[in-house]
């Protein structure tokens, strides 16, 4: 039985109080989750307990640190579903692993008069580098408008795809609508002009199941903080054949067969593109966290947090000064919303001295701020630990700022 | 609701967030500078116009928090008329009142409420950018900005 009560217990954050003396309501889980014990024990425990660089030393704890590292990359291509290990690099995190794909393997390819697309409603993560690279190179970023409901339009996606798109970016679900696109859909587009398609999970690998091969997508990248591990690790999945063809996404050691003063070859996959010493507790820590959602389920996970949001918006749209921004047909994990007369930076600091977190601004999706002609929005977005009463309070809240500013 | 955030609000931002007075554009305006946070999206344009070494009018338009707009309303209301020295001494000021560094307590440095009321941003360190983002513009860009004739004697001081 999901217990949301029973799963709060195991983020120790959440036994403090804030500054206030009042409990923490914590609703920016787009931004970053908080850490359950366990994730937090299995990092302490890898350098409390077998401190060891990974994949060279034959000794222990060496070839314990080895063991739990590569245990994670098997989690990992379990979780997402992928072929086999080959396709699951570690990275630094999301925009990490966006930047590797523009640059190994987009910009070496790209040309006057290819077509890049991407959508609205993008992360700048997942829209600068697609830009610069477009700049560079002389080829041409296309968007994907969306609609009044702030769904994509799709007719006009298929209008864009040519032979000459190159490579389509697209976010799962969008960090400020909470808008979860059609990901199949818009990859058998894609391949069927033969462009490949890169998928930007960081707001859905913790809300539902990423079965990339379901998705069929080329590429796909994630962060592990998002999913109640540490920062500064993240995930990037590829097709093995795009793998193998790319150069290597940077060089160092750990990634050479053989080095002479001539030349260099190249290691297999995956150690090929993970040049360097890797952030091995962070790996360690997102294992401990897959393990941690595994045990209580992504599909419960989703049910929760997509209820949680149903509510919301339920209960939000009782209160006539509120704007809620778009109505998009499938939407999940959060919120964006505005108080009439309020500022949403004012809106965030209201709420924060009542020990509810939630974040105001433009989300760093700028284009999308342009489309809803405002500077910010308020963003509410929820995590398992997050209950009804926590929404029934944030109600009272902006009832409060409502009358505050009226 | 916090006592002290109430307090902060309350006494005069939300009165000089809503004042109208400044809020418009300067169609003879002799500068034009564009105060904007990266960060949250707030974005202000301030009109100056100078007659001799003298501001003789000012506004602004834009949009942000209660707390930006309230700062830019009263810059705008604390600068007119006064020359260029003087406008350095007053932007020194208010920056000193809403330094949580600062060994002066707000009210040694001023008896003025309206630049008081953003001392509260003390201790709201997130929301000093808030108070300071059309000020921070103005001590930025006064020297080559407004000082024509005389810019590379201001920049170097």
């Amino acid at each position: 039985m999901f217990d949301p009560i029973a799963i709060k217990s195991q983020f120790p954050i959440f036994k403090k109080k804030t500054p206030n003396g009042v409990d923490l309501i914590y609703l920016d889980n787009a931004a970053t989750t908080q850490k359950p014990q366990q994730v937090i024990d299995a990092i302490t425990d890898y350098y409390s307990g077998y401190n060891a660089n990974v994949g060279r030393g034959t000794y222990w704890p060496a070839t314990k640190a080895t063991g739990a590292f590569e245990a994670t990359r098997t989690k990992v291509k379990d979780f997402i579903n992928a072929n086999s290990l080959k396709e699951v690099i570690f990275t630094s995190g999301t925009t990490d692993g966006i930047n590797k794909v523009v640059n190994a393997y987009l910009m070496p390819q790209l040309k006057p008069g290819d077509e890049v697309i991407v959508t609205e409603m993008e992360h700048h993560g997942n829209f600068v580098p697609w830009q610069q690279a477009c700049i560079k190179q002389g080829a041409s970023l296309k968007m994907i408008p969306l609609t009044e409901t702030g769904d994509l339009d799709y007719g006009a996606y298929d209008d864009l795809l040519n032979e000459n798109t190159q490579l389509v970016a697209i976010s799962a679900i969008s960090n400020a609508l909470g808008v979860k696109n059609n990901l199949e859909y818009l990859t058998n587009k894609a391949h069927a002009v033969g462009a490949k398609v890169m998928v930007d999970a960081a707001q859905l690998v913790t809300h539902e199941k990423i079965d990339v091969q379901a998705i069929g997508c080329d590429f796909l990248c994630f962060s592990a903080h998002k999913l109640f591990g540490p920062t500064g690790v993240g995930v990037l999945f590829g097709k093995e054949e795009l793998l193998s063809e790319m150069p290597p996404l940077s060089f160092g050691g750990g990634m050479v067969k053989r080095v002479t003063l001539e030349g260099t070859s190249f290691a297999d996959l995956p150690a090929k593109h993970e040049a360097g010493t890797s952030n091995i507790s962070g790996v360690i820590g997102l294992g401990a966290a897959i393990d941690f959602v595994n045990s209580i389920g992504i599909e419960a996970i989703h049910t929760h947090t997509r209820a949680l949001t149903d509510y919301a918006i339920e209960k939000f749209s009782h209160i006539e000064e509120i704007t809620i921004f778009g109505n998009p047909k499938d939407r999940t994990s959060l919120v964006s919303l505005a108080v009439e007369k309020a500022h949403p930076h004012d809106v965030s600091a209201f709420l924060g001295e009542r020990g509810i977190a939630i974040r105001a601004g433009h989300h760093c999706a700028q284009p999308l701020m342009d489309y809803l002609q405002v500077s910010g929005t308020c963003r509410i977005s929820f995590g398992i630990y997050n209950t009804k009463e926590d929404v029934d309070r944030v109600v009272e809240a902006l009832i409060e700022v409502r009358d505050f500013f009226a | 609701m916090n006592e002290r955030l109430k307090q902060l609000y309350k006494t005069q931002i939300l009165t000089n967030a809503e004042d109208q007075t400044y809020f418009k554009e300067l169609t003879e305006a002799t500068h034009i500078l564009e105060a904007y946070n990266p960060m949250c999206g707030d974005k202000y344009t301030l009109y100056l116009k100078m007659v001799g070494e003298k501001i003789a009018e000012a506004s602004f338009k834009g949009y942000g928090c209660a707390i930006s707009r309230a700062s830019t309303s009263v810059l705008i209301k604390n600068i007119l008329g006064k020359s260029l020295q003087e406008l350095q001494a007053i932007i020194e000021q208010f920056m000193e009142v809403i330094n949580e560094e600062s060994e002066k307590s707000p009210e040694s440095i001023t008896a003025d409420e309206e630049l008081l009321a953003f001392a509260g941003t003390r201790e709201y360190p997130e929301r000093k950018k808030c108070a300071s983002l059309s000020w921070d513009e103005l001590k930025v860009n006064y020297p080559s900005e407004l000082s024509a004739g005389n810019s590379e004697d201001l920049e170097l001081s």
